[in-house]
């Protein structure tokens, strides 16, 4: 039964322009997962390839490979697209990739291949997707007064990427479990499966990670920005900044998803002790591209 | 006002340039003679105390209070006068009719960000390539901070620390490495 369901599914899928269409059919794959979960159980029934791309490996969430957790984040990221597009401003999204990029270079990860967007939005906020999707508000790109202010920002969210925060909260969701029999059974790679594993839209995005999460991301942000040859308090300014916006509703999913800045400067003032009295870095602030609105 | 800001932080930035900024103490910490760990403590602050920033060097900022003056660790003092962030900037905001304030915003117009925005967000096809489109290769980062004068550094990164100062009890005690 479900040999012919899920394949029909597929080839439907693939046969319309995916993306749009994925979350009207959501429900019925669904539907068609649920079955076959409760009539076999068994991820390896429906294994005879349907699409072109049964030569690929099949999606294993347990231990992604990087092509997987890239797909994941482009995912994750298109959804977030859909809700806030990138701002249009060719010379700002180049100036961002470039500081994101170089920063990023200074981690254990320098062989993803990053991207960093900014995005029409008031709010403050940045994100971050696996595989090195990185996207930063407008609203938090024009509290920034220079480079290394950037870079930490960067270095934080590039940190979430490096330590995978995003894919284990994931990994640790019911979500995953449905996905994870569903993903066991090759079936393709097509948009439809990966947004069954990260649930609706870009909610992965306002869920939050752990109190931990956050404050360890702080600690490599600071590190990576000072790492790239930045003057290393870049990130504690803008959550200076920030902490003194208030509590407007700019800040609500922020502030529901990250501990409160005052916090964050604590736990990282504490951190930092004295460790970092003798770098010395650069701040760039003339080179800082300004938005013009 | 934005204006002001920009011209409030240029003067952080400048060692030796005076200009009056309200800070507030995040914790108890020790105030220094000079902007360095091992120089002689001249005085104290504690958690919520009003600061008055004169300046910044490094990785410290020169405050003066009621009852003392001197050098204190950047982290350990917060911008403004808001213990809690909440109020204060909101109506400086709305005062100065600044964008910047939710009110503000919202009866512009702007787009904002929320969780339900998130939760039923379409997948944008179009807007991730145009993303891929802006990808920086390594070298290409690499030219780039060359252009800057950037230099990579060797830094380890930070442990998390054992405790936090977070709980006033915790931060009441002296500070190791104390003064000489």
């Amino acid at each position: 039964m479900i040999k012919r369901t899920v394949p029909i599914i597929l080839a439907a899928l693939l046969g319309i322009s995916a993306p749009a269409l994925a979350f009207d059919l959501e429900g019925t794959l669904k539907d068609a997962i649920e079955k076959k979960v409760q009539s076999d159980g068994n991820a390896e029934t429906a294994e005879k390839p349907a699409t072109p791309s049964e030569t690929e490996p099949a999606f294993n969430l347990k231990s992604p490979s990087q092509a997987e957790e890239i797909q994941l984040g482009r995912q994750i990221t298109g959804n977030l697209l859909g809700a806030a597009p990138l701002v249009k401003d060719a010379a700002l999204q180049k100036y961002v990739n470039e500081v994101g990029r170089w920063v990023a270079s200074q981690s254990e990860r320098p062989d993803l291949p990053w991207h960093f967007g900014v995005i029409e939005s008031e709010d403050i906020n940045a994100f971050a997707a696996p595989g090195g999707y990185v996207i930063i508000t407008k609203g938090l790109y024009r509290k920034l007064e220079n480079e290394a202010q950037l870079a930490g920002v960067l270095g934080h969210e590039i940190a979430h990427v490096v330590r995978k925060h995003h894919l284990r909260l994931l990994q640790k969701s019911q979500l995953l479990n449905l996905g994870a029999k569903l993903l066991g059974t090759k079936l393709g790679k097509g948009d439809d499966t990966v947004q069954k594993v990260i649930g609706n839209g870009a909610e992965i995005l306002a869920r939050g990670l752990d109190k931990d999460a956050e404050y360890e991301a702080d600690r490599m942000g600071v590190i990576l920005a000072a790492r790239g040859g930045y003057e290393p308090f870049g990130l504690p300014e803008v959550l200076q900044s920030i902490s003194e916006t208030g509590n407007t509703s700019r800040v609500t999913l922020l502030y529901k998803t990250h501990p409160h800045p005052d916090d964050r400067l604590l736990r990282l003032g504490d951190a930092i002790g004295d460790r970092l009295d003798k770098v010395q870095g650069k701040t760039l602030s003339e080179r800082f591209y300004r938005l013009k609105q | 006002m934005h204006i002001i800001r920009i011209l409030t932080f240029a003067a952080l930035l400048l060692p030796g340039l005076s200009l009056a900024e309200m800070g507030t103490a995040l914790k108890n910490d020790q105030v220094r003679a000079e902007p360095f760990s091992d120089a002689k403590v001249t005085g104290s602050i504690a958690r919520n105390d009003k600061v008055e920033i004169l300046s910044r060097k490094g990785a410290w900022l020169n405050i003066k209070t009621p009852k003392t003056k001197g050098w204190v660790r950047l982290l350990s003092v917060k911008r403004g006068s808001a213990t809690s962030g909440t109020s204060a900037s909101d109506v400086l905001g709305l005062a100065s009719g600044r964008s910047g304030t939710g009110k503000v915003v919202a009866t512009t117009g702007v787009r904002g960000l929320n969780e339900e925005d998130l939760k039923s967000a379409k997948f944008d096809e179009s807007q991730v390539k145009t993303l891929e489109g802006y990808t920086q290769t390594a070298p290409q980062g690499q030219k780039f901070a060359n252009r800057g004068g950037l230099k990579s550094a060797r830094l380890e990164y930070l442990p998390a620390p054992a405790q936090s100062s977070t709980s006033i009890s915790s931060s009441g005690s002296p500070l190791p490495g104390g003064a000489k």
